[in-house]
């Protein structure tokens, strides 16, 4: 068998215990990210109010691609070179499950609600749909070449991947996981993240812009110039950041023009991004300066840096907000 | 040996393999990271190393020629080992005679000769201990084979071993040139 999901006691009751709870609205208190060091083979949990790293937690295999479920209290993280996908509970950081995919794990993207969770195979042009809570396969959704990046609709209602060699984003709705659109972008999209405004907003390596998709009617409703190497998009406070990886900044645009406003130098080789919830607090990581930037969206500056394993990336929703009280990794 | 860059033996090899297509790439990018402190000052050794049109200063390296100087965009064909030797072809993308430091990317390499694609690589010149430098050579790239199951010569350890035998040729190079000050 080839799909080998391995499933550990307590998910469940520590999945019910965070469901109860209710989140906490206080700035950036009980807010922490989970950043994936490729070169070092290990998860960063950082505390975004202290600014300091509680965990390193060892991940075979380079993990890059990462997604937080609160609904499932999990973590999840996707290491292409042991090609496998791990599942780590929030409360302990400790293992759930882990499944063994064939091909090229890359980019990963939870349906919360649904129950399931979206896997690039950047090397066969598909996107695997695994079970959230098993992570044992429940099918194949067909992509263009290189998938890389993946992202499941705030309503749950469609999901998005890149394809980096089809200069191509797939849409497909949900539930059904039907085909709904396939749309030309610009050269080498990698990256993927979706605006408050529920467009798309795809980063082409190749070209160095964004391009802002309709996922009603798969257009391409504009293309906005950023720095080189665009890969990762983040947004707060009607704005959008692209981490751009070889010139060292940030782009910022404006939502609402859809146009470049300023750029923040931030550490080498920016990647992954996103905003806190509340949008009081953009986080970047630094692949090669083996950093955290964290950038207050107001002013659009740097106002902290953490440090983390060798080769954060970060791909996909790293960030967490804990209900009040509530440390991840505590409970051991 | 350290000291025995793997383009010289690439010289080598015959006929040249077909350049993997430039676009795909391996799963994991790798990253390495060579520092020499060097007996001269920074001014002195950037007017050694801060040009990008001169690689002279690095023993593999037979000749350069390129187009548009220090500029952006810049690019130079380097030339390894001997007249008619293998090629790599580069682009500038960041250049500072402030901070002592230039930015750029192959453009064109056959991974039989350096065994990566998707290359950057940083030059910086800092001060050092005593009134010297400290030259930092920073390179991220994956390996030369783009698909899954790499043969060994074009996996990510081939890659690694490679820049850092071009970065510790070039900088022990620099080092002994310098020996004397």
């Amino acid at each position: 068998m080839r799909f080998k999901p391995v499933l550990q006691a307590t998910d469940l009751l520590v999945a019910a215990l965070y469901v109860c709870f209710p989140a906490s609205s206080v700035a950036l208190a009980g807010t922490y990210a989970f950043v994936t060091n490729q070169n070092s083979s290990d998860v960063s949990v950082l505390d975004l109010e202290s600014q300091t790293e509680i965990r390193r937690i060892p991940v075979p295999g380079k993990p890059a691609g990462v997604a937080v479920s609160p609904v499932h209290g999990s973590f999840y993280t996707v290491s292409p070179d042991s090609k496998t996908v791990h599942r780590f509970s929030l409360k302990t950081c400790e293992e759930i499950a882990h499944a063994l995919l064939p091909g090229g794990p890359t980019g990963i993207a939870v349906a919360h609600g649904l129950g399931k969770v979206f896997v690039a195979d950047w090397y066969n042009a598909r996107v695997f749909v695994l079970d959230a809570t098993t992570l044992s396969h429940v099918a194949d959704l067909a992509t263009g070449s290189a998938p890389a990046g993946v992202v499941v609709a705030p309503k749950e209602d469609w999901l998005a991947s890149a394809a980096r060699d089809a200069d191509q984003v797939s849409i497909f709705d949900l539930p059904s996981m039907n085909l709904r659109h396939r749309v030309t972008v610009g050269t080498r999209p990698f990256g993927i993240a979706i605006g408050p405004d529920e467009r798309l907003h795809v980063a082409n390596v190749g070209t160095h812009d964004i391009s802002v998709v309709d996922p009603d009617t798969g257009a391409v409703v504009a293309t906005v110039p950023v720095g080189k190497r665009p890969y990762g998009v983040g947004f707060a406070q009607g704005l959008a950041f692209s981490t751009d990886q070889y010139a060292d900044t940030i782009t910022v645009y404006s939502l609402e023009t859809l146009s470049q406003l300023t750029k923040i130098d931030v550490g080498e080789y920016p990647e992954g991004i996103e905003a806190t919830r509340d949008g009081s607090l953009v986080v970047s990581t630094n692949w090669f300066s083996n950093t955290v930037s964290l950038i207050d969206p107001a002013t659009q500056t740097v106002v902290g840096e953490i440090e983390t394993g060798d080769g954060p990336r970060a791909f996909g929703r790293f960030l967490y907000s804990a209900p009040e009280g509530l440390e991840p990794c505590r409970d051991r | 040996m350290m000291f025995r860059i793997f383009a010289m033996f690439a010289l080598l090899l015959a006929p040249a393999i077909t350049t993997l297509d430039a676009q795909a790439h391996g799963p994991t990018r790798q990253k390495v990271t060579v520092t020499k402190e060097i007996a001269a000052p920074p001014a002195e050794v950037w007017a050694r190393v801060g040009n990008f049109q001169d690689m002279s200063w690095h023993p593999a390296v037979h000749s350069s020629t390129g187009e548009g100087d220090n500029a952006i965009d810049a690019t130079r064909v380097l030339t390894l080992g001997e007249a008619g030797g293998p090629t790599i072809s580069e682009i500038l993308y960041k250049f500072s005679d402030a901070k002592m430091s230039y930015s750029y990317r192959i453009t064109d390499v056959n991974v039989e000769v350096l065994p990566v694609t998707n290359y950057s690589s940083h030059l910086t010149v800092k001060p050092g201990a005593d009134g010297g430098s400290l030259v930092e050579w920073r390179g991220a790239f994956y390996r030369g084979y783009p698909n899954n199951d790499p043969p060994e010569h074009l996996n990510d350890e081939a890659a690694i071993k490679a820049v850092t035998g071009v970065y510790e040729a070039g900088l022990n190079a620099l080092q002994a040139s310098f020996a004397g000050n």
